[in-house]
Order: structure tokens, then C-alpha cells, then sequence
């Protein structure tokens, strides 16, 4: 069942000035239930302002966004109703950490939902426990936290409102390989534990490889893609043309092809890559 | 060897409420004239602590920095010092001053108190150096992450440095905007002469390096060619960085029981290893 559909939504920057700017053109998709869709595109493709939609942080300009097929403004004083729907983390969440611990931070969210006493804390715990936040810490002022240990419990606040939809805007930016796969494994166990829909702006052809079950392609405001991972990630050409790329792993097996081997390009994992070589190498037709 | 930056016996330690922390403990190496060193490391291992002491904006609380021969420390040459080792950061909307690009590339020059026709000469050059004469009439901020990025370099080309700093310089930047800098700045270093210590997080941006040096807990633990420092694939792993793809790759294979050859790095070398582990059966 489709938990999000987005139907020709367009948003328009300085309407009536001289410097009106389609920011989204006339992009429609869904989203099913429990799915984790990748949004890729360059710097300025309006994935960013795609993802501000979602929540009803902005409003379209002309178009429709319905969760469970109800569309989100049919009653706009109920707007913020949305917002513990759909959880929206920003890029650098950890910027926005301010509470005097941890625990309070995660609790933030939830509290301002209306939750309290028990089931507040309970609430905390649980999303601690499926991300990995250490019981320890949550005594601690998370400004003494590292970098990547305060992202952790940015996400988690906004994971404790227990969001259908979790929208995460560049996740990994600015965090070394091990960080990028810690923030991935949490994005994971948070869909495995809750079933929850996510939804995640990425950078890194090789992060959304490992992640995405679908991809959105985004260039110049428009949807150019919308396919399975594997789908898109076969079209390496028109990807570079709209300046994206595919995974290292794919450029390599690219580069097979054109030496004139005989070889499916629909690979963008090692793993994949690993198990293609073997077949091919053991003489399977079939490789 | 002819060093621009003579590190010795460099320590920074730096204390909160309760404790001492140690962000860079007895760290000792030079920087060769006219070469392209990377410096990896995990969140917190130092790195960006060291780069700041490499042009005295952080002094040492142990050992000496020298740049040029210049001990970081002596106060009467800190222009000196910042003049002759430029430093570009993570975010380029921080380090942009101005409205118009050539205001903001001029901005250096001008303070250095130059002839305006020699400023205008070197915003031109410098513009042209990363690719961005073309926009030197335009806002940065219509300007894509990557082109601010290279307008934050011209700007520090512009003060004419021997050396440069990036301290992660491609975090925030779509994967074109990370080959512009990256390509740009392997340009400065061959055609310019401009010494670069790039400090990244992105494996594949140190293939082309000459040198490679990986800092774990305020120290160097390996220094090597790219390919030499490549080879530790474990060792890599269990300070919290990777490899590139295509090293992770050849070696996957090798543990499948190929007879492959590991000792490469870019696309098209990874592509040839393994057409020729394919044709031998």
C-alpha cells in the first residue's frame, strides 16, 4: 500500500519578482509502505526543497502530497499533526542538539506530543535501545559527546516521535567510513524494529547502493528517474550528465565492457561484484 | 630534501572541566616543496588539529612547526607565515566575504595593501587557475558548493602562498563538485608548483597523491604511497577508514581464489587486473 504519494507537485521561489525560480517541477512518485527510497541529484536539483514538502514544512506552490491518502492540507490549522507523522532530520542535525542531557534532548520531541511520565520514558529507552545510544550516556551533556555519537542522538530524537515517514537529509555528510556505516546500520535496525518508511538524501553513489530499495533522480527541479536501485544505477551515462555518477564498483565493470568482455552491468555492490567475477571465471553461460 | 614545513616533536593539548586532552602527541615530519601529501584519519584522530598548526593558526604546546624555516611561533613573522601557507575549510559558504566573485578573490590582495593593477592581475590569474574566470561577475551565492568552493581557493591563490591547506574541503560537495576540487587542485600542484596537504575523509581522493599519511589518536601510524598505504586493508579498517572501492574489490577477489594483481588504484587499472585474472583459466 502506498503510505506517501506525491502528485505534480511544483514549488515556486519569489513568485511575482523578477527572480521567480521553479525550485520543483511537476514531480510525482509514491512511496510504499515501509520502503527505503534514495533521493539523488546535484547541488540546487530541489531535492532538498522535494523533502521540506513532505512534512508540510513548505507548501506547494501547485500540487498534492497525501499520507495514507489524505492529503496533508486539506486542513492546514491540523498541520503540525504531520509533523509527528512525517520526522524530518536535517543535514548536521547535531548542530541542533540543546538540552542539558542526552536524555533530555531525545525526550524533547515525544514530550511535545503530548507524552509523559512512563510512557515518555519508555519511549526514550526503546529508541535508544534500537540505535544503539548506551544507557550510560544519557546522563551525559551530549556537547561532550563526539561527533558522530551526537548525530546518533540528533537522529534519535527525532526517531522517538516514532514517525511513519523518517526523512533524513545527507546523513552521513562530513562523518570517515566508520561513522557512514554506523548511521547506515542505525537507518536499518530503525526500519527492521518499526517498519517505518525512510526516505534519505545521499551524496554517495556507494551509501545508496548499499541502502536504497528504489531511487528518485532529481536534475534542474525535475524527476528524470524512478526506478529499483539496480535500475538506475545501469544508466551511468545520463547519470554523469546530470552530474551524479554510479558506485566506483559499476565504473569498473563500465570499463569491462568497453574492453569487450561480456559482462552485465546492473552491478553496484562488491558483494554483487564479487559473485558475478566467480560465475563468469567458473565458465557460466548464465553469468 | 627541500621542506616548506618542517614538523617536529609537535604536540597540542587542550584541557575541558576535568581533564587534559592530548589532540596531537610528538608528530614529526616534513612537507617537500612542490608535493601533494594527503592526511586521513577518523573523526577526532587529530587531523584537522595538526593543519591548523601547519600555518600557525593553532601553536603548538610542544615541539616547533617551521614554514620555510619560520618558527610558527615567533609573532613578528605571523604574516609571514600565513602568507606563505594559505588554508581553505570545510564549508565554503563560511569563507566567502562577498557579494560579487572578483570582490571576494580581491579581498586577500587588498589587505596584503597591493597596487590595484597588480590585485586586478592576480584575481584574473587565480580565477583562471580554478576554472572560474568565466563567473568573476557573478553572486556566490547562485554559485553551485563545488564552484563556491573553488572561488574560497582563488582566494587564497590570490595571496600567492607557496603551500596550501584544505581541511576537508569536499565534506559537503555532490560527487562532480568533489572532482572539481580534487581535479583542481592535482592543476595547482603541477602547473603552479603549489605545495598541497589535503586532509580528507574520501579514500579515492588520495589515489593521486604522492604521499599518504594516516593519523589514528593524535599520531602518524602509516606514511607511504597511496598504493604502499592502500595495501593495509586491515589495519585501515581498524582505525576506522576504509579503502577505495577498487581496492576493496581486488582484494575480495583475491580472497575468492583469483590470481589477481592488488597493486593498483584507479578504475581503469582495477578494470585491466581483472580482465587479465579472467583470461587466464
Amino acid at each position: 500500500m502506498a503510505i506517501l504519494e506525491v502528485k505534480n507537485l511544483t514549488h515556486t521561489y519569489g513568485g511575482n519578482t523578477p527572480f521567480i525560480n521553479d525550485a520543483v517541477k511537476n514531480v510525482s512518485f509514491t512511496v510504499e509502505k515501509g520502503e527505503i527510497l534514495g533521493v539523488i541529484g546535484h547541488t540546487g536539483s530541489g531535492k532538498s526543497t522535494l523533502v521540506q514538502h513532505l512534512n508540510g514544512l513548505l507548501k506547494p506552490t501547485d500540487g498534492e502530497i497525501l499520507i495514507e491518502q489524505t492529503n496533508i492540507w486539506d486542513n492546514p490549522k491540523e498541520i503540525r499533526k504531520v509533523r509527528s507523522k512525517v520526522g524530518l532530520v536535517f543535514q548536521y542535525p547535531e548542530y541542533q542538539l540543546f538540552e542539558e542531557t542526552v536524555y533530555e534532548d531525545i525526550a524533547f520531541g515525544p514530550k511535545n506530543m503530548g507524552l509523559s511520565g512512563k510512557e515518555l520514558e519508555q519511549r526514550v529507552l526503546q529508541t535508544c535501545e534500537i540505535i544503539g545510544v548506551k544507557e550510560e550516556y544519557l546522563q551525559k551533556s551530549p556537547f561532550d559527546l563526539s561527533g558522530g555519537e551526537k548525530r546518533r542522538v540528533a537522529i534519535a530524537g527525532v526517531m522517538a516521535m516514532n514517525p511513519q515517514i523518517i526523512v533524513f537529509d545527507e546523513p552521513t555528510a562530513g562523518l570517515d567510513p566508520k561513522g557512514r556505516e554506523e548511521i547506515i546500520d542505525v537507518i536499518f535496525n530503525y526500519r527492521k524494529a518499526t517498519g517505518a518508511t525512510v526516505i534519505i538524501i545521499s551524496h554517495s553513489m556507494e551509501d545508496m547502493a548499499q541502502i536504497a530499495d528504489k531511487l528518485l533522480v532529481m536534475s534542474k527541479g525535475e524527476l528524470v528517474m524512478f526506478d529499483k536501485t539496480q535500475n538506475v544505477f545501469k544508466n551511468g551515462e545520463r547519470l554523469r550528465e546530470i552530474g551524479l555518477n554510479v558506485p566506483i564498483v559499476t565504473r569498473v565493470f563500465e570499463a569491462l565492457q568497453k574492453r569487450g568482455i561480456e559482462i552485465p552491468c546492473d552491478v553496484f555492490t562488491v558483494e554483487r561484484a564479487v559473485e558475478v567475477l566467480k560465475r563468469i571465471k567458473a565458465g557460466d553461460p548464465n553469468a | 630534501m627541500d621542506n616548506i614545513i618542517e614538523v617536529k616533536n609537535v604536540t597540542y593539548e587542550y584541557s575541558t572541566d576535568q581533564e587534559i586532552h592530548t589532540a596531537v602527541n610528538d608528530v614529526s615530519f616534513g612537507i617537500e616543496r612542490g608535493s601533494f601529501t594527503v592526511i586521513l584519519g577518523h573523526n577526532g584522530s587529530g587531523k584537522s588539529t595538526l593543519a591548523k598548526m601547519l600555518n600557525g593558526l593553532y601553536k603548538p604546546t610542544g615541539g616547533d612547526v617551521f614554514v620555510d624555516g619560520i618558527n610558527t611561533k615567533d609573532e613578528k613573522e605571523e604574516i609571514e607565515v600565513k602568507r606563505k601557507v594559505g588554508m581553505v575549510f570545510q564549508n565554503p559558504d563560511n569563507q566567502l566575504v562577498a557579494s560579487i566573485v572578483e570582490e571576494d578573490v580581491a579581498f586577500g590582495p587588498e589587505n596584503l595593501g597591493l597596487q590595484p593593477e597588480v590585485i586586478r592581475k592576480r584575481v584574473d590569474d587565480a580565477l583562471k587557475s580554478v576554472g572560474m574566470y568565466e563567473f568573476r561577475e557573478s553572486t556566490p551565492h547562485h554559485l553551485s558548493g563545488g564552484q563556491k568552493q573553488r572561488i574560497a581557493i582563488a582566494g587564497i591563490i590570490a595571496m600567492e602562498p607557496e603551500c596550501l591547506i584544505l581541511d576537508e574541503p569536499t565534506a559537503m560537495l555532490d560527487p562532480v563538485g568533489r572532482r572539481e576540487i580534487v581535479d583542481t587542485l592535482h592543476r595547482l600542484n603541477k602547473e603552479k608548483g603549489i605545495t598541497v596537504v589535503l586532509i580528507t575523509h574520501y579514500m579515492e581522493e588520495a589515489e593521486k597523491a604522492d604521499r599518504v599519511m594516516v593519523m589514528n589518536d593524535g599520531v602518524i601510524i602509516d606514511d607511504n604511497t597511496p598504493k604502499e598505504i592502500f595495501k593495509n586493508v586491515e589495519q585501515l579498517k581498524a582505525v576506522g577508514l576504509s579503502v577505495p572501492q577498487t581496492t576493496e574489490l581486488l582484494y575480495a577477489l583475491k580472497q575468492n581464489g583469483f590470481n589477481i594483481n592488488t597493486d593498483v588504484l584507479s578504475i581503469e587499472e582495477t578494470a585491466v587486473a581483472i580482465a587479465k585474472s579472467l583470461e587466464e583459466k
